[in-house]
């Protein structure tokens, strides 16, 4: 396997190339010309011819960047157990990558490898996709020697390191698979937020949709409308809403597309201690995740969720910063199960936690009191008093009458999110585990062991200490977790209890 | 084999004895205010006193308000750098801040993931430092401690570069014995 002569990739990676470019570009250069879009779809006459050009230059600057591109890529596996990569347009790069730092290795296939036998072989290093090192158009055997020959090693690595880690016997020899069928994927179309982030995507155009839909659509739909004497009301209003209403139902088909194409044919294994998922449309994404790298797990269902009686499983490694989960979503590393039913969430948590049971049966601990009447009075009165004081500037009496019945609403949003609060935690063979608690409609449940965590800190007002309450931070390598308004002494408890989880496991913790 | 052995030292970080920040450190936080604020004042001034329609609207009374600002937060300031407090433990570095959100931060140095120190002009100037810890997954520095000895940083910082060797050798010798 190790090779001191440098190597090329098939030529038929310079499809990769110009894929991978592509999409760069609508990632990261669409987003910046956005505003240059906007004027040209507002003010450019002769748009049809324009576009023509633009798009033409861009494909042929596209296509002459793969080739060249494609041209100095370079790569070598060497004997000193590491990856070289020679890569680089305008600005040449040499890339060392060390077996050891190398945290998973990935097989992607994509759709135009496939009549191939070619797939892509990607190196993480420290998962982040910053770090992240792609052999693209290799075939498969050998991408998959390449794999075995980096877990081989990383594995001598870990048992020279760490003497005293005992991985129980049935774990070894099991192997445990979950698939979601393809209806059940759409599902996810309509739990995630996706179809508001089409339709946040199309916002600075909404001026050119709406043109375009009353000229072509609404003004049709009026007539139509104008002719049917059943209906009460202006023709134009209704006329609108159909269209508004045709705009959502089309982001949210666009949502269960964006599903599909990520999540097609989900298949999920356990083996030797590791989750392998493999799953995609147009591109077969093979992750492998190593249990002891998850840092946690978040389990939640939304409202929409909560109807079709759906969850969604998100197992974060290690994120290079952001805010949470929200990063880690979109961290390639991250293994997202879309949508599981119950049973399948406790299937899989118990492949994690051999403790797992309904969460829901666990002895949470409450925020104090002190919560609720805080968020009733700064979410609730608040907003209430504000809401009515400018009503009744603008208003007669009986509209402001009308802005009170915020306050029940708010009062039942704020009592549903302090009910959802909580903390508990769960003893397993000598391991601890926390589990934190929130929501509104929904909720969400995040599950860690406790030596995961990296730091932990409390808070606490003037108000709060003396009523001797808390506010517990704890860091997480994934993320952070909170827990609000906790009686002082169960939050120096949960501290000191972090700290020595922490300072006495000798587990590594990634 | 196993073993669920009661816990019977938890470290009570409720207990530790802050040590406070160097002496120069009021100056330090004092001094960076004052180089902020002075001129964003000095421009209000200017603007009232140059622009006639803004002087009308604004009494001369009113900017009697703008040192009032500036003595109320040099007075806070004073109180604030007195509560931010340090600890080194064998185990953990812990630091609490804050006069209306009272904050206390522990951070195990088993999860430190890289140190940094910083040196201003201005710190140089008065021996000062600002430490700042970074463990994994957060967004910015899980630490960020202004306001010590340049010493007492570099100090920590070697204390937490040895912490992991320390404990080999400790374990070696336990082996060894």
């Amino acid at each position: 396997m190790n090779n001191n002569e440098w190597q090329r990739v098939s030529r038929w990676a310079l499809v990769y190339f110009i894929v991978h470019f592509a999409i760069r570009f609508f990632k990261g250069g669409f987003l910046n010309l956005l505003p240059v879009l906007v004027v040209f779809v507002t003010q450019v006459e002769q748009k049809w011819f324009w576009a023509q050009i633009a798009t033409s230059v861009a494909v042929v600057g596209l296509f002459v960047y793969a080739f060249a591109y494609f041209i100095n890529f370079k790569y070598r596996i060497s004997s000193e157990q590491e990856i070289l990569l020679n890569k680089g347009v305008f600005k040449k790069e040499r890339l060392t990558l060390k077996f050891a730092r190398v945290q998973n290795v990935n097989i992607a296939e994509p759709f135009y490898f496939q009549p191939l036998n070619l797939v892509n072989c990607i190196f993480d290093a420290a998962g982040s996709n910053a770090q992240e090192v792609v052999i693209p158009g290799v075939k498969l055997n050998h991408a998959e020697q390449v794999r075995e020959q980096v877990m081989a090693f990383k594995a001598q690595l870990q048992q020279e390191s760490s003497d005293e880690q005992v991985i129980p016997d049935e774990a070894v020899s099991s192997s445990q698979t979950l698939s979601i069928s393809n209806a059940e994927i759409a599902k996810f179309g309509l739990i995630s937020n996706m179809a508001i982030l089409a339709l946040a995507a199309l916002a600075p155009f909404i001026n050119a949709i709406f043109e375009f839909l009353e000229t072509a659509f609404i003004d049709r739909l009026e007539a139509v409308f104008n002719e049917q004497a059943v209906f009460i009301g202006s023709a134009a209003t209704m006329a609108i809403m159909v269209a508004v209403l045709l705009m959502i139902l089309v982001a949210v088909l666009l949502s269960v597309v964006m599903a599909l194409v990520r999540f097609f044919n989900f298949q999920l294994y356990l083996q030797d201690e590791k989750f392998k998922r493999i799953a995609g449309l147009f591109e077969r994404q093979q992750l492998s995740v190593s249990l002891e790298k998850i840092q946690s797990v978040h389990i939640k269902q939304n409202v929409i969720a909560r109807l079709l009686k759906r969850y969604t499983v998100v197992c974060p490694q290690v994120s290079s910063g952001g805010a949470g989960v929200a990063s880690a979503h979109k961290n390639k590393q991250t293994l997202v199960m879309p949508v599981l039913t119950a049973s399948q969430v406790r299937q899989v948590c118990s492949w994690l936690f051999p403790w797992f049971i309904d969460l829901k049966e666990l002895n949470f601990i409450k925020p104090e009191r002190a919560l609720l009447y805080k968020n009733t009075v700064l979410y609730a009165l608040l907003p209430t008093c504000v809401a009515v004081v400018f009503l009744h500037s603008m208003f007669d009496l009986l509209v402001v009458l009308w802005g009170l019945l915020l306050l029940p609403a708010l009062v039942s949003m704020v009592y549903l999110s302090y009910q959802k609060t909580g903390i508990a935690l769960y003893h397993h063979e000598n391991r601890y585990f926390a589990v934190f608690k929130t929501g509104m409609l929904g909720s969400q449940y995040r599950v860690f062991e406790v030596y995961k965590a990296q730091s932990a800190t409390t808070t606490s007002t003037y108000l709060m200490r003396r009523s001797e309450l808390k506010s517990l931070y704890i860091q997480l390598a994934s993320g952070s977790v909170t827990m609000p308004y906790l009686k002082c002494n169960q939050a120096n408890q949960f501290v000191d209890f972090v700290l020595h989880e922490i300072e006495a496991t000798q587990r590594s913790w990634f | 084999m196993f073993s669920n052995q009661q816990i019977e030292t938890l470290p009570q970080h409720q207990r530790i004895q802050f040590q406070s920040l160097a002496d120069n450190a009021i100056w330090h936080v004092q001094i960076n205010w004052l180089i902020f604020y002075l001129p964003l004042m000095a421009v209000i001034i200017a603007v009232r006193y140059f622009n006639t329609n803004i002087a009308s609207s604004i009494a001369p009374h009113w900017l009697l308000v703008l040192p009032v600002i500036v003595l109320l937060s040099l007075l806070y300031n004073v109180y604030s750098v007195r509560a931010k407090g340090i600890a080194v433990r064998e185990h953990d570095i812990a630091f609490k801040r804050g006069l209306i959100w009272q904050h206390v931060t522990l951070l195990p140095i088993a999860r430190i993931q890289h140190t940094e120190i910083h040196r201003g002009p201005i710190e140089r100037k008065l021996g000062l430092a600002t430490l700042r810890l970074y463990s994994a997954g957060g967004m910015s520095a899980d630490l960020h401690i202004s306001g010590l000895t340049d010493k007492y940083c570099n100090d920590i910082r070697q204390f937490i570069q040895n912490y992991g060797c320390d404990e080999r050798v400790k374990s070696d010798e336990s082996i060894d014995e």
